[in-house]
C-alpha cells in the first residue's frame, strides 16, 4: 500500500476524534533557526471541511489494527473496514511536509493497540521524540494515550507532547467497550494531572526544567449512542474539568459508522444536540453556570429548540429583568444574548455612560433575545414579571414594545 | 512617508507631554495597516479626544469613533490571523539546488511587514517568499527583506506535497456531518483560489448523501437477522 492509500485509510479512521486544538501550550519560537516550528498559545485553524470542522493539526493514527473491541468503534477488531499502518518515519516525514508548507499546527497522533498497550504506546512516543529530537520540531503535539500503558510511557509521552489525551468515550463504558475500564481512565488521569502540575512547579523554579504536556489533558465524550442524557454528561465533563482539570471536554454527536455493531443505533442524533452540549460546557467553563442551573431532574436532556442560557433564564425568570446599568457581572453574564466580551464592555462603560437599547444594536446584541430579560435607560420590559416559570410560549421570544 | 530613511533632522517638538493608554497604542498601530483611507483622520481624531478631557474614552465602546476604531483593528487582526493560517508555501529550487519556499497570498489590509516576524520565528531554518500584490516579503535564513508587490503569475502553481495534503483533507471530512455554513464562515470563499485542498470542496459536498447512505446500507445489510456477530 503506497503512502497516499494509507493516508486516506488512516485519516478517516482519525476523523471521529473532534479535538483538533492547538492552543494552550508553552511559547516557543525557532527563530535560531536551528529547528522547525512555533506555537504562540492561541491555536490556528489552517482550513475547514464542508463538516464545518477546522484543520489545525495532521489527526491520523499510526494504525487501525486493533486488538479491542469497543462496539462504538470504527476500528474494534470485528470491524471489516480496511487496514494500514504507518512506520513512525513515515509519520515524521509527513508531519515535516506538511509543516514546512504551512498546511498544519502540528500532530495529533492516536492509534489502534497493536500487539499490546505498552507496544503501541511506544511507538507512539518513537514519533513524537524523533519529531522533537532529530528535527528540533517545535510545533504542536498531541498524543492520545493508553490508559493500559505502562507509566514511564506515558511520562516520555508528556515530555514531547502540548497535550494528551485519554478519551472517556461514554458515560456507561463498560456496556459498549469490554477492555476498557473508566476507573483505570480516571487513575491514568489522576496521574498525568499530577504530572503537570509537578512539572509547572519545576518550571516556575527553573526554565530549564523539562516540561509536561503544558497545554493540559483533554478527553471526548461520544453522545447519542447510548441513552445516557445530557444532565449526567454535563455532570461528568464538570467533575473532569473540577477534579482532573481538564482543558477542554470534547462532545462529538455519534455518527454511523461502516460496518456498525448491532448494538448501536443506526441513527445518528441531531447535530444540534452536540451544539447545546457544547453551549452548556462554554456556560460552565466561562460563565460560571452550575450543571444544576443547565438541566433539572425533570428535564435532563438540554432543549434543541433554544440554546442552554435562554432556557435557564426561561425557568429563572424571577431573577429578570436584569439592569444593564446596575447590575453585577455574574447576573449580566446570565443575560441571554449577551457574551462575556460584551458583559466587559458594559461593565467598562457604565460609570461615564448609561446603556440605551441603541447601544445594544451597536454592540450587536441580539435584542429580540435580550429585550424580555433586561431594563436599560430607555426599555422596561412588559411581560415577562408575569410569566410562570414553566412557560416556554413563543410570545416570550418576541420583542416586547417599548 | 514610512519608505526610506529620513535624513532631515526632525523638527523640534512641542514640549507638552500627553499620556495616552498603552491600549490605544496597540490598536492605533494595527489599524494603521488598515486599507480604508479613514484610519489616519480617525487616529487623530481619537488621540485628540484622548488628550483632550476625555481619557477614559477608550471605555465607550458605543462610541461612533471608539466603535469604528474596534471594528476596524478586528478587520486588521482577523486578517493577519488568516493570513498565518491561509499561506500556503511551493517549494522551487533555488539557484544554489536547495528548496525555496514560495507562496502567494491576497491579504485585505496592509499587513505583510506586520506580519512576517511570524513566519520567521517559525520558519527561519528555511528560506521562504511570501509574495502578495502590495508587498513581498523575503527570508534567505539570514535577512528578512520587503520588495514591491508582484501578480499572482509570479508565483509557482504546484508542489510535490499538494496532493498528500488534498488526500488528507478529503479523508478528514466526515460526510455524515455537512455544515457549510459553518466552514464558510471561517474560510470564506474569496480565500478559495489561493487554498490547494478548496477544489475539493464542491465535490466533497455532492458526494456527501451519497456516501452516508451507502454507509447505512451495508451496516443495515450486516444487521439482518441470524447475523449475530
Amino acid at each position: 500500500m503506497d503512502l497516499a492509500a494509507k493516508l486516506a485509510v488512516l485519516a478517516d479512521a482519525a476523523k471521529y476524534d473532534a479535538s483538533c486544538a492547538s492552543s494552550g501550550s508553552n511559547k516557543r519560537h525557532s527563530r535560531d533557526g536551528k529547528g522547525l516550528g512555533s506555537t504562540t498559545g492561541s491555536g490556528i485553524c489552517h482550513s475547514y471541511t464542508p463538516d464545518g470542522r477546522c484543520v489545525s493539526l495532521l489527526k491520523i493514527l499510526l494504525t487501525n489494527f486493533c486488538i479491542y473491541d469497543c462496539l462504538y468503534c470504527i476500528n474494534r477488531k470485528s470491524s471489516d473496514v480496511r487496514r494500514a499502518r504507518f512506520t513512525p518515519d513515515e509519520v515524521v516525514q509527513l508531519t515535516l511536509d506538511f509543516y514546512r508548507r504551512n498546511y498544519i499546527e502540528g500532530l495529533f497522533l492516536s492509534s489502534g493497540i497493536i500487539r499490546n498497550p505498552d507496544y503501541t504506546m511506544e511507538q507512539v512516543v518513537k514519533v513524537a521524540r524523533t519529531l522533537r529530537v532529530e528535527h528540533s520540531f517545535r510545533g504542536y503535539i498531541h498524543l492520545k494515550t493508553i490508559p493500559e500503558a505502562a507509566p514511564e510511557l506515558i511520562a516520555e509521552a508528556g515530555r514531547w507532547a502540548d497535550r494528551i489525551s485519554i478519551n472517556v468515550e461514554l458515560p456507561d463504558l463498560q456496556t459498549l467497550a469490554p477492555e476498557k475500564n473508566i476507573w483505570r481512565i480516571r487513575t491514568s488521569m489522576t496521574v498525568i494531572q499530577q504530572k503537570i502540575e509537578q512539572s509547572k512547579a519545576e518550571r516556575r523554579e527553573s526554565v530549564k526544567a523539562p516540561s509536561f504536556a503544558p497545554g493540559g489533558q483533554s478527553t471526548q465524550m461520544i453522545v447519542g449512542a447510548t441513552p445516557t442524557p445530557d444532565r449526567a454528561i454535563l455532570a461528568q465533563a464538570s467533575t473532569l474539568y473540577g477534579a482532573h482539570r481538564l482543558r477542554r471536554v470534547y462532545y462529538s454527536a455519534f455518527s454511523p459508522i461502516p460496518s456498525a455493531s448491532s448494538k448501536l443505533p443506526l441513527i445518528a442524533p441531531p447535530l444540534v444536540r452536540e451544539h447545546r452540549l457544547y453551549q452548556a460546557d462554554w456556560l460552565m467553563r466561562f460563565y460560571g453556570f452550575d450543571v444544576a442551573e443547565i438541566t433539572s431532574e425533570a428535564q435532563p436532556d438540554l432543549p434543541l429548540d433554544v440554546d442552554p442560557k435562554l432556557a435557564g433564564a426561561v425557568r429563572n425568570v424571577a431573577s429578570f429583568p436584569v439592569d444593564l446599568n446596575r447590575a453585577p457581572r455574574e447576573l449580566l453574564l446570565r443575560v441571554p444574548g449577551l457574551g462575556v466580551r460584551n458583559v466587559d464592555r458594559i461593565l467598562g462603560m457604565r460609570r461615564w455612560h448609561r446603556l440605551t437599547l441603541a447601544d445594544l444594536t451597536k454592540l450587536r446584541v441580539p435584542l429580540s433575545k435580550a429585550l424580555p430579560f433586561i431594563v436599560t435607560a430607555d426599555h422596561v420590559p412588559k411581560l415577562v414579571a408575569q410569566l410562570p416559570a414553566a412557560q416556554r410560549q413563543l410570545d416570550l421570544f418576541v420583542p416586547a414594545t417599548t | 512617508m514610512f519608505d526610506g530613511p529620513m535624513d532631515a533632522p526632525a523638527p523640534a517638538l512641542p514640549t507638552a507631554k500627553h499620556r495616552v493608554p498603552r491600549a490605544f497604542v496597540d490598536m492605533a498601530r494595527r489599524v494603521a495597516c488598515h486599507r480604508d483611507l479613514q484610519r489616519w483622520a480617525l487616529l487623530y481624531r481619537i488621540l485628540f479626544r484622548l488628550t483632550h478631557g476625555e481619557g477614559h474614552l477608550l471605555n465607550i465602546a458605543v462610541d461612533p469613533d471608539i466603535h469604528l476604531l474596534v471594528r476596524m483593528e478586528k478587520a486588521v487582526r482577523r486578517d493577519v490571523h488568516k493570513m498565518r493560517a491561509f499561506v500556503r508555501f511551493r517549494t522551487v529550487t533555488a539557484e544554489d539546488g536547495e528548496a525555496w519556499y514560495v507562496a502567494w497570498f491576497e491579504p485585505e489590509h496592509y499587513i505583510v511587514e506586520a506580519n512576517a516576524p511570524f513566519f520567521t520565528d517559525r520558519f527561519a531554518s528555511m528560506r521562504w517568499s511570501i509574495l502578495t500584490p502590495d508587498r513581498c516579503a523575503h527570508w534567505d535564513g539570514a535577512v528578512l527583506h520587503f520588495t514591491a508587490g508582484l501578480t499572482r503569475a509570479e508565483a509557482p502553481d504546484a508542489d510535490a506535497v499538494e496532493p498528500l495534503w488534498r488526500q488528507y483533507y478529503a479523508n478528514i471530512f466526515n460526510p455524515a456531518r455537512v455544515k457549510t455554513h459553518a466552514m464558510q464562515k471561517e474560510m470564506p470563499k474569496r480565500y478559495w483560489k489561493n487554498l490547494p485542498e478548496a477544489e475539493l470542496i464542491p465535490d466533497l459536498i455532492r458526494q456527501a448523501p451519497g456516501r452516508v447512505e451507502t454507509m447505512l446500507a451495508r451496516s443495515h445489510a450486516q444487521q439482518t437477522p441470524g447475523d449475530s456477530k
